[in-house]
């Protein structure tokens, strides 16, 4: 355009950078660790709770990578009430099911109606709890520690192609997109009558009508969407720009390897039998 | 920069009759063009096919010579062709990229694709939320702002490329009346700061307020052309299914009531 | 390239001897005490799934490591399926947290997503969606549509994705209309066989021995109310399968059926052996109910896992082919046929129209 450079160009004697608000440092030490390693952390926490089996495992476990972590995140609160959330419905139902429906069991303890509480079962539901307390404990550290864009721009700084991350990163930001488009068409039929309370029946047949309409209007939008990508550039081969990543250092390098070194040695030894 | 379409016309993929027809266009330096019509006219057609995006990213069949500069463009892949021709739609919330939690990140998406030097992508950034007017909301997340705004941004996101030329298909027919003056008056800064633009509208007055030249479409052909004063006092318009421009409703009202004309011009003159 | 698909098919050799020398090595069982409880068999499906990962895996290594790149892959990834994905995933969560938390009815709904993206885009990008559904849904998706469980079935979605790809490819999601009474009839019964034969067959292998449904001699009312549950759903199934069939008189109808069942299986077969051993058979959702009423019946956790997931996994996915097949009716031919695969998802005849004369179609 004939004023595309006094549009375009940045005023002489302006010099701003990278504005701070983006890719804002956390606010512990552990906020600022690199988010693969937190990611590493996670999963490989969440994968030796289940390896290590039994009841002490896990407990020092979760004490060690998780408890620890987040105070030093200064997260605990808000971890236990969101981990014990998370875990609660699986929780309940697990005990339940285990405490009541052990075959095979001996050591009777409470008997209801059909149905009969065991020793073992209890013991059982008791190690399935731990370990899945342990599971949402690593991962909600991880979820309250760490942004999503994060982990995606670490990846994307590693190689992962653009498109991945762009598809992770606008997942996250359509399901609470999506639920808000399905909130309106819900106030928009109730408005018209429609029942949503009630038996599940009445509600499986309430959650039908906002399905279709949320589905198909989403889908209807892919055309232009992808038109306004293409439009800035989005089909350009290669990597692009990135305006920061998170930092990493050699020592956390060294930690998830050490990490990872470590888990295969625990899988080893659990499977060969060496370690019972 | 100079884009010329020359005897173009457009199929739609799987459509029996064209949608746009012998269209001869040039989008020069520095002009605004007007581009009216009623619904179906071709006007999204037309932007499409003019930025590349039809048949490109649309699909369909083309006919006729589209040339940059002399140059073919036949063959320039979409992400070459966005660097000299943005184009911008009515949705303000679809042209959002989705990955940005702020303006600022939305807006330097499109230099961020285009791999160009992290200082430069900084600097366009800047450049193009200040052209706008709107870098005060540059923390602010896109997906939370109202439609004008939100339509500022995805066009700021446009100037980031640094394209020659803006193609901006009926950027205020979903926004309301505040959105709508808050675009109108960020097109017309652009206008009088020597931006090369093509903006199609249902707004006429609009179009009186920014363009030099306006062309009104019917049918997928062009039916009328000439400088915006002129077109948008033509007498065709009305029947071409185009809204006359609110000034010249008044103009015509006065007159058929009894007003003289001449006094009229020179009273609205002063 | 040879080179890359011979190491992959290394890998997944490797993969599975592996898998079978250690999974084997465990007798049956639950044993607290003890890690993998499983036979070798029955977690065939798992380590079969695992190891199609890892040749994958291995290909994309040995193409990165050839031209630094993934272009064989990456080529796959239009712009259009990219905008796509982040919404089908979208789909995946809500729906599925919705069905587990709130609705606690024993089926999932969380491959509606994966299954489109697969129809409509091929098998690796339906493979990407269920794998990044399943990760963010542990990882990154807030409560309360968070769930915990979920990362650790992402191979299942992968699966579900590649087979909902190979079905979109083999045309098996091409609407069918109009078809004369004669190829409806000789579909229906192709079809019945095949799902028929799948359940006595699995019915024998898993439930077969100490299942007495309908015998009157046992106490147990759980399993007599099941058993004519069971009943019923087959017979509903039949019934509705035949009507939507003749109704429509649509023949993709016998496809989507087939593709939906086996899909279900496969599912099952993958998921029982991780949710047994990982979770204990329960994940929260209406599922655990059906877990617990096969345990209460005396089967070990293995078993009852796999029981579960039979039933559940074969009527989810069919019900899910089934809303994916309602929603590719629903689009227009123009949004379909832009997709890598859309071709394949149109009536015969309805191809685009051909260029002629001086009308071109894109070139770049």
């Amino acid at each position: 355009m004939a004023g595309r450079d006094r549009l375009t160009d940045p005023p002489p004697g302006a010099d701003r950078g990278v504005p701070d608000f983006v890719g804002r440092p956390g606010p512990s030490a552990y906020h600022r660790l690199n988010p693969l390693t937190k990611a590493t952390l996670a999963t490989v926490t969440a994968i030796a709770a289940v390896v290590l089996g039994g009841l002490i495992g896990p407990i020092v476990l979760v004490t060690a990578a998780v408890i620890v972590p987040a105070v030093v995140g200064r997260v605990l609160g808000r971890l236990i009430r969101t981990a014990l959330l998370l875990a609660l419905p699986i929780a309940v139902s697990a005990f339940l099911v285990n405490l009541f429906f052990f075959p095979g069991a001996e050591t009777v303890l409470l008997r209801v109606g059909p149905i009969t509480a065991t020793a073992e079962g209890l013991g059982f539901a008791l190690e399935i709890l731990v370990r899945i307390l342990a599971i949402s404990g690593a991962v909600t550290l991880f979820y309250l520690t760490t942004r999503p864009a994060d982990l995606v721009v670490d990846l994307e700084r590693r190689g992962v192609s653009p498109r991945v991350g762009f598809v992770a990163n606008a997942s996250v930001q359509t399901v609470p997109a999506m639920v808000e488009r399905a909130a309106q068409i819900t106030a928009a039929q109730r408005a018209r009558g429609m029942d949503t309370e009630g038996s599940i029946w009445r509600r499986i047949r309430g959650v039908v009508p906002i399905v279709g309409p949320v589905i198909l209007g989403s889908i209807a939008e892919v055309e232009e969407r992808t038109m306004a990508l293409e439009a800035r550039g989005f089909t350009r081969p290669g990597r692009r720009t990135l305006l920061w990543s998170p930092p990493d250092s050699g020592l956390e390098s060294l930690a998830r390897w050490a990490l990872l070194a470590a888990l295969l040695a625990l899988i080893v030894g659990r499977v060969t039998g060496i370690w019972a | 920069m100079t884009i010329s379409l020359e005897g173009v016309g457009y199929r739609y993929a799987g459509a029996t009759r064209p949608s746009l027809l012998e269209i001869d266009l040039d989008l020069a330096d520095g002009v605004v063009i007007g581009l009216a019509g009623p619904s179906e006219a071709g006007k999204t057609t037309l932007c499409l096919v003019a930025s590349g995006l039809a048949p490109r990213t649309v699909g369909g069949q083309i006919r006729g010579r589209i040339t940059l500069d002399g140059e073919d463009i036949d063959a320039w892949p979409m992400h070459r062709l966005s660097q000299r021709i943005g184009i911008g739609f009515q949705n303000p919330s679809t042209q959002l990229s989705q990955v940005a939690a702020t303006v600022f990140e939305e807006v330097a998406f499109g230099p961020m694709n285009l791999g160009v030097a992290r200082d430069e992508v900084v600097a366009r950034t800047w450049a193009a939320l200040d052209s706008l007017g709107i870098d005060g909301l540059a923390e602010r997340d896109p997906q939370r702002l109202s439609g004008g705004p939100q339509q500022l941004v995805a066009i700021a996101g446009l100037l980031a490329m640094r394209p020659e030329h803006l193609v901006l298909d009926e950027p205020t027919a979903q926004l309301d009346p505040a959105g709508t003056r808050l675009v109108a008056e960020a097109i017309a800064r652009l206008a009088a700061d020597g931006a090369s633009i093509l903006v199609a509208e249902q707004k006429t007055d609009l179009l009186a307020e920014v363009a030099s030249t306006v062309i009104v479409l019917a049918e997928g052909r062009i039916a009328l052309r000439g400088p915006a004063s002129q077109v948008l006092a033509d007498p065709r318009l009305v029947e071409l299914g185009v809204a006359e421009p609110a000034a010249i409703r008044l103009r015509r009202a006065a007159v058929a009531a009894g007003v003289d004309d001449d006094r009229l011009k020179g009273a609205l003159r002063g | 390239m040879l080179v890359r698909w011979i190491a992959a098919l290394v890998a997944f050799v490797i993969v599975i001897l592996i898998g079978m020398v250690t999974i084997g090595d465990f007798g049956t069982g639950v044993d607290a005490g003890n890690f993998f409880d499983t036979e070798g068999a029955n977690s065939f499906a798992l380590i079969g799934a695992i190891a199609l990962v890892v040749a994958f895996v291995v290909y994309a290594a040995a193409e990165y490591a050839q031209t630094g790149g993934f272009a064989s892959i990456a080529s796959q990834f239009d712009t259009r399926t990219i905008v796509l994905m982040p919404i089908a995933v979208a789909i995946n969560i809500i729906l599925g947290a919705t069905v587990a938390n709130a609705l606690k009815i024993p089926i999932y709904l969380d491959s509606i997503g994966t299954i489109l993206v697969g129809a409509l885009a091929g098998p690796v990008a339906g493979a990407l969606t269920g794998f990044v559904t399943n990760t963010l849904w542990t990882y990154v998706i807030p409560p309360p549509f968070q769930s915990g469980p979920a990362a650790a079935f992402g191979i299942v979605a992968v699966v579900i994705g590649v087979i909902a790809g190979l079905a979109g490819r083999a045309g098996w999601l091409r609407p069918r209309p109009n078809r004369s009474s004669g190829e409806l009839a000789g579909g229906g019964i192709i079809a019945l066989a095949i799902v028929v034969g799948l359940a006595v067959y699995a019915y024998t292998r898993f439930y077969g021995t100490g299942f007495e449904f309908f015998n009157p001699d046992n106490s147990d009312p759980v399993f007599i109310v099941i058993g004519w549950l069971i009943g019923l759903i087959f017979v509903a199934f039949v019934v509705g399968f035949l009507g939507l069939l003749f109704v429509r008189r649509d023949l993709t109808v016998a496809y989507v059926t087939v593709a939906g069942v086996v899909t279900g299986i496969i599912a099952a077969l993958i998921s029982a052996p991780i949710s047994a051993n990982v979770f204990g058979g329960v994940t929260g959702g209406g599922t655990d109910f059906l877990v617990a009423a096969f345990r209460q019946a005396g089967s070990d956790l293995q078993a009852a896992t796999f029981q579960q997931g039979l039933l559940s996994d074969p009527v989810d996915k069919l019900v899910t082919f089934f809303v994916v097949y309602l929603i590719l009716a629903a689009m227009a031919r123009r949004t379909k046929a832009r997709f890598p695969q859309g071709e394949r998802l149109l009536e015969d005849g309805e191809a685009g129209s051909a260029e002629e004369g001086e009308w071109r179609g894109a070139t770049a």
